[in-house]
């Protein structure tokens, strides 16, 4: 009697809690997931196949897609693929040009995104060596928390092809100042303005998710700042199309080694200095399939897909800026029709601490680097 | 010398002697028209916002905790229909739950950092509070054997604890257009938190209850507690909603006088 009266109060309870639920709410997200570019000639237009599917990444508000110098743009038409519910809208440009201006609109109406979409017609890269000065950079524009790169084109634009872990940064230590991030700038450089890069402590969001340290990092590619804490390999995505094949590299660094290296835990491991992280791959970005390839965290320095690496071995605390020369050690042979259909990627990597991407390291560690030159040769 | 002391020693003690019997008279008295119960009970219910919002989408479980409540309750009838009843309970007021949100806004803070968002995927969170309370109730005779009672409570909770944890889906910092971070359900991957700090000490609301007296000695009582402050500080805005505790009491009695 006393249990069947116990039930039927929680029973009550629990219809009282589950009586009261209201319609679905509208979706109040605005994004753009997927792009999906139709051609009647796609050949002509893309340099693979696979480009006219483009996975958008959340943080991004810019989708560039490198075509051919000869494209046909305006056999190209665009389908989106929006949060559920969410409209978008062309407000400028066309497709058909190039260049296109969208709004995408929440199905609850609130909210609203601005997207860029642009078919860039790319030459061949004709200079025998690309510069790579960090001269170019910004807070980055949404968020006004932490600095952004941009890398110069051959044609004298700016590109956004250097990527850092700073969004991640952000969701852990909210409240710090731009200088405070991982990776920023500093204008003392070796000539004229330098990267810095500092292993940081993440703060207590960081222990709850025992991400207890980021290492500043820098590296040709992009960050997906949504794996940031689920599958933090993944937010490093590596490498951007590159139709030269890469010699060697050069270029000047400072390093200094923060004081007490911990492990996942947090714990210090007696004996166990950090070291700074400098390296290069190139990678045949398809597989025999034809499907995408890009490298992570997991695999940029193992992966089978890669065809040359090279490093700095190993990355010294110095004080003073210090050159370094390093030749790529290719393992296969190139194939120049997939090198000039921009099936290559390549990446160059600094990491102040070498293994940042398990979150161990030496909070203080910090590496600079300025001036640096890839040497590249045409494939005869 | 020493006489003295002996002498006034056992002045104090007999005229302390004399007050304390006066006063135990005065007292035994007071308490003569009081009646004494001894109540145990269980409370099944949950601190819940009053019309549940639409970024709360589904309860997923719902897991009984030891809301165990023992109590001991005077009663004074004023006349046949009506008399007041007041006493001490020792209760807890807890729940587990796992409910499923979408854009729920949630707000986190820790050693002076912020993160905040609008989170879509699960949530599970843990309440005790354990807690003494003083009920003020009026009672009304319907029977003999049956009788009704409502008023205020007030508590002051003595254990705290107000945790959980958002997992198996993702968080858009800032707003709904903000950067997309996913939570996974393993530690680590998931977003823990703790709000026990922000809980408030004191509670009050309104009881209304039935005591049935089966036997000279023995009955059964019902509760519905109704808080009227919420749980948490009101200063304390992480949680977009009041939470108000609303809990049922089913429990035997006994008549001790």
């Amino acid at each position: 009697m006393k249990i069947f009266q116990l039930g039927a109060v929680g029973l009550g309870m629990i219809m009282m809690f589950s009586s009261c639920f209201k319609d679905e709410p509208y979706n109040a997200e605005c994004d753009i997931e997927q792009v999906i570019l139709h051609s009647t000639d796609a050949q002509a237009v893309f340099f693979n196949l696979s480009d006219t599917i483009q996975n958008v990444l959340f943080a991004d508000s810019v989708i560039k897609v490198n075509v051919r110098s000869t494209a046909p743009l305006e056999t190209v038409t665009p389908e989106f693929k929006t949060t559920p519910g969410a409209t978008i809208q062309c407000i400028e440009g066309d497709v058909k040009q190039g260049k296109a201006v969208y709004m995408v609109t929440s199905e609850d109406g609130n909210w609203h995104r601005r997207y860029v979409l642009s078919l860039v017609p790319t030459m061949v890269t004709v200079s025998d060596t690309l510069k790579f000065d960090f001269e170019h950079f910004e807070l980055d524009p949404t968020s006004q928390k932490f600095y952004i790169w941009h890398n110069v084109l051959p044609d004298g634009s700016l590109g956004n092809d250097w990527a850092n872990g700073n969004a991640g940064f952000k969701i852990s230590m909210g409240n710090a100042k731009p200088e405070e991030y991982p990776s920023v700038p500093i204008f003392d450089g070796y000539d004229g303005a330098a990267v810095k890069l500092t292993t940081r402590d993440t703060g207590p969001f960081g222990v709850m998710v025992n991400k207890r340290i980021a290492a500043g990092n820098f590296f040709l590619g992009s960050f997906d700042v949504k794996s940031a804490l689920l599958d933090a390999m993944k937010a490093t995505r590596f490498g951007i199309t590159f139709d030269s094949k890469p010699v060697k590299l050069t270029g000047y660094y400072k390093y200094k080694v923060g004081a007490t290296y911990i492990d996942q835990q947090g714990k210090p491991v007696p004996g166990k200095t950090d070291i700074g992280d400098i390296y290069a791959v190139f990678y045949r970005n398809h597989d025999d399939a034809g499907n995408p390839v890009t490298l992570y965290g997991d695999d940029v320095k193992t992966s089978p897909a890669i065809v040359a690496i090279t490093k700095v071995n190993p990355v010294q605390p110095v004080g003073e800026w210090t050159p370094f020369e390093i030749e790529f050690n290719y393992i296969k042979d190139i194939d120049k029709t997939v090198l000039e259909n921009r099936g290559y990627s390549l990446t160059i990597v600094f990491s102040s601490s070498i293994d940042g991407a398990i979150f161990q390291g030496a909070v203080g560690s910090e590496l600079c680097v300025d001036k640096v030159r890839l040497v590249c040769t045409r494939e005869e | 010398m020493k006489k003295l002391y002996v002498f006034l020693l056992s002045l104090v003690v007999s005229v302390t002697a004399i007050q304390a019997e006066s006063f135990l008279s005065n007292v035994k008295a007071f308490i003569k028209p009081w009646r004494v119960d001894v109540h145990l009970g269980y409370a099944i219910g949950g601190s819940a916002p009053i019309g549940v919002p639409e970024s709360i989408r589904k309860l997923n479980k719902f897991s009984l905790t030891p809301n165990l409540m023992l109590g001991l309750d005077a009663h004074r009838q004023i006349n046949d229909r009506w008399g007041f009843t007041t006493g001490i309970h020792f209760e807890n007021k807890g729940m587990s739950i796992d409910a499923t949100v979408k854009n729920y806004h949630m707000e986190i803070t820790r050693g002076g950092q912020t993160l905040n968002g609008q989170f879509t995927g699960r949530v599970t969170t843990d309440v005790t509070a354990w807690m003494f309370t003083l009920p003020l109730q009026a009672t009304f005779n319907v029977s003999n054997k049956v009788q009704f009672k409502l008023g205020p409570y007030f508590s002051y909770l003595t254990n705290r604890t107000f945790d959980g944890y958002a997992y198996d889906g993702y968080l858009r910092v800032g707003n709904p257009t903000g950067e997309k971070v996913e939570l996974g359900t393993k530690e680590g991957e998931r977003g823990d938190y703790d709000f026990s700090e922000h809980m408030r000490r004191f509670q009050w609301g309104v009881d209304l209850g039935v005591d049935w007296h089966i036997t000279k000695r023995f009955g059964a009582f019902a509760d519905l507690s109704w808080g009227l402050s919420g749980i948490h500080q009101s200063d304390f805005h992480t949680i977009e909603q009041t939470l108000f505790p609303i809990y049922g009491t089913v429990g035997v009695s006994y008549r001790i006088r």
